[in-house]
């Protein structure tokens, strides 16, 4: 346990001291903020005419009342989510290679297992956090500019749905991660995250969605009845097998791989 | 356990590339074995082997008489190690990198971290970002991260490279305080023969992956080609009248006549004598030694 706390200790230290760091948490503070702006121009669409800034019929919010504020951040916490988690992933396990430091964390008194473990850990709590200020903003934002049909049920499921449709999404880290070891940097795992994300909309259209892991965590977060939308217990196997099976096949790749 | 590095046919291939070809060495406790050959001679690919970071295709190296398997975290606890270029963390800074190694090595000692960068006069860039380090400070701080934890096995691929002349000279000197006073063996690696004669205790020469000569080093200067060089008016006559006297000599590129007769190289008086009595005294006469770095390149025969 002391080796595991000792890894997590260094991955985070090394994480909370670089750019990106900070960068993800403004992106994912800017995106609710823009979500507000919106639902204050829906809300006085006089403003969003003489700005000429978006259509003032256009019903992104439903009937621009908390259901409808609340679906939407669902749904961004899901599909940025899958990016800006991907991204982290990506980084956390990509940059050790990228920045030639993989050789040096490879012969430790810490094995390989332990330092893989302390990356997803590490990983994770970031992707909470940005989810958590997601959350927080948006509805800190939701609050000040006094959507209507507020109530705390509501809220509170919605708070459920979002924290399950995180943690859903977290369960697509490890194919990221075994593709940046895989490529040896971040960069062919930032274009599988936005290849899979192209895939999951495909994926929605013909049907498979509950069976496609990359779409299940959106499918759970807009939680709709419509055919081919509703997922199953065995989508949830699925999201659970692709974790555990990239997870060892990451193991595998960092213990039996050619480090160069 | 006198023998603390041992490798068995090591080899590794990438298709039909041999990059390491059956190596078999051993380096005995306190030993510094020097490992020379050119870029891409398989040096780095030993190295990563001895280090459990590539898997040979046959063959098997041992760490006090451990086999290597990739992820051994004993090995990691006796070994410290620099492999090619060192690469640090850049938005860290000196001793924020050297702690996270502290952390990971599982050092209780706190002030390890000070220690090390005293003993690499790191000190006063410890609180510099390492993106902003010059080529022979990242230098001193991968070296910092192979010697932290005090092992007593040190890895060292090619430490000397971006260093100034007086950080070789440091480096040197550590290296030899180790092996010497505090019996860690060290298994260093370069391409120039003439900096690891001065230190090593034994040296290997790898050439396209394989390991064509061990030598210790005090025989090193045995081995390097000495040649008589005699310079008279007329060095054509000069050479008949040698070989008369039934001694061979050649003429260089320089026009010089070339005697590599031992006996006559330990007693050149001979030949002066001869020259002088046949009325063609020598206006020059000295030993040439070769150079260690021409006998490098001789022995791994890009030099005639």
């Amino acid at each position: 346990m002391r080796k595991l706390n000792v890894a997590i200790w260094a991955e985070t230290r090394k994480i909370r001291k670089s750019k990106i760091f900070i960068i993800t948490f403004i992106v994912f503070t800017f995106i609710p903020l823009m979500m507000g702006l919106m639902m204050y121009l829906f809300q006085h669409p006089e403003l969003a005419e003489k700005l000429g800034i978006i259509g003032t019929k256009a019903q992104m919010f439903g009937d621009n009342d908390w259901v409808g504020y609340l679906s939407l951040v669902n749904q961004a916490n899901a599909s940025i989510g899958l990016i800006g988690f991907g991204f982290v992933t990506a980084w956390i396990f990509g940059s050790e290679h990228a920045g030639h430091t993989m050789k040096d964390i490879l012969a430790l008194p810490v094995s390989r297992n332990i330092i893989l473990a302390a990356k997803f850990i590490v990983s994770f709590a970031w992707c909470m956090l940005l989810s958590l200020v997601l959350l927080f903003v948006s509805t800190t934002i939701g609050l000040l500019i006094g959507i209507d049909g507020w109530s705390d049920t509501l809220f509170s499921d919605f708070v459920v749905r979002f924290i399950v449709s995180a943690l859903l999404t977290l369960l697509l880290a490890s194919p990221v991660a075994y593709i940046a070891g895989l490529s040896r940097g971040y960069f062919a795992a930032i274009g599988f995250v936005v290849f899979t994300m192209i895939l999951a909309q495909f994926s929605g259209v013909l049907g498979f969605g509950p069976f496609f892991p990359w779409a299940i965590p959106g499918l759970y977060a807009v939680a709709s009845d419509a055919e081919g939308m509703v997922l199953f217990t065995s989508s949830y196997i699925v999201l659970i097998l692709t974790f555990v099976s990239f997870y060892l096949l990451t193991l595998r790749w960092w213990n039996n791989a050619d480090h160069h | 356990m006198d023998e603390v590095i041992r490798t068995e046919k090591l080899t590794k291939k990438y298709g039909s590339f041999t990059a390491v070809s059956e190596i078999s060495l051993n380096v005995r406790k306190g030993e510094i074995y020097g490992f020379l050959g050119l870029n891409g001679a398989g040096k780095t690919t030993t190295i990563r082997m001895l280090l459990g970071m590539i898997k040979p295709c046959s063959g098997s190296a041992y760490i006090n008489g451990k086999k290597v398997s990739p992820g051994d975290t004993e090995l990691g606890r006796n070994t410290g190690y620099l492999v090619e270029i060192p690469y640090s963390y850049p938005e860290l800074t000196v001793s924020e990198n050297l702690e996270i190694f502290r952390k990971l090595r599982l050092l209780q000692d706190k002030t390890a971290v000070d220690k090390v960068m005293e003993k690499l006069n790191l000190t006063q860039y410890a609180n510099r970002k390492a993106s902003h380090l010059s080529l022979g400070n990242s230098q001193r701080l991968g070296l910092a991260k192979a010697l932290i934890h005090n092992p007593q096995i040190l890895i060292l691929d090619e430490p000397a490279n971006g260093l100034d002349p007086a950080g070789i000279f440091e480096i040197r000197e550590l290296i030899k305080d180790l092996a010497s006073n505090h019996g860690v063996t060290v298994f260093i690696s370069s391409h120039i023969l003439g900096e690891i004669s001065r230190f090593a205790t034994r040296i290997g020469i790898i050439n396209d992956g394989v390991l064509i000569q061990e030598i210790n080093t005090p025989e090193l200067e045995i081995l390097c080609k000495k040649r008589l060089i005699v310079n008279t008016e007329n060095n054509a006559d000069a050479k008949s009248i040698l070989e008369n006297s039934n001694i061979i000599a050649g003429i260089n590129n320089q026009n010089q006549l070339e005697i590599t007769d031992e006996k006559l190289i330990l007693n050149p008086g001979v030949v002066a004598t001869l020259l002088v009595n046949s009325n063609l005294p020598p206006s020059m006469l000295f030993v040439s030694e070769e150079d260690l770095e021409s006998y490098f390149l001789r022995t791994i025969g890009v030099k005639n």
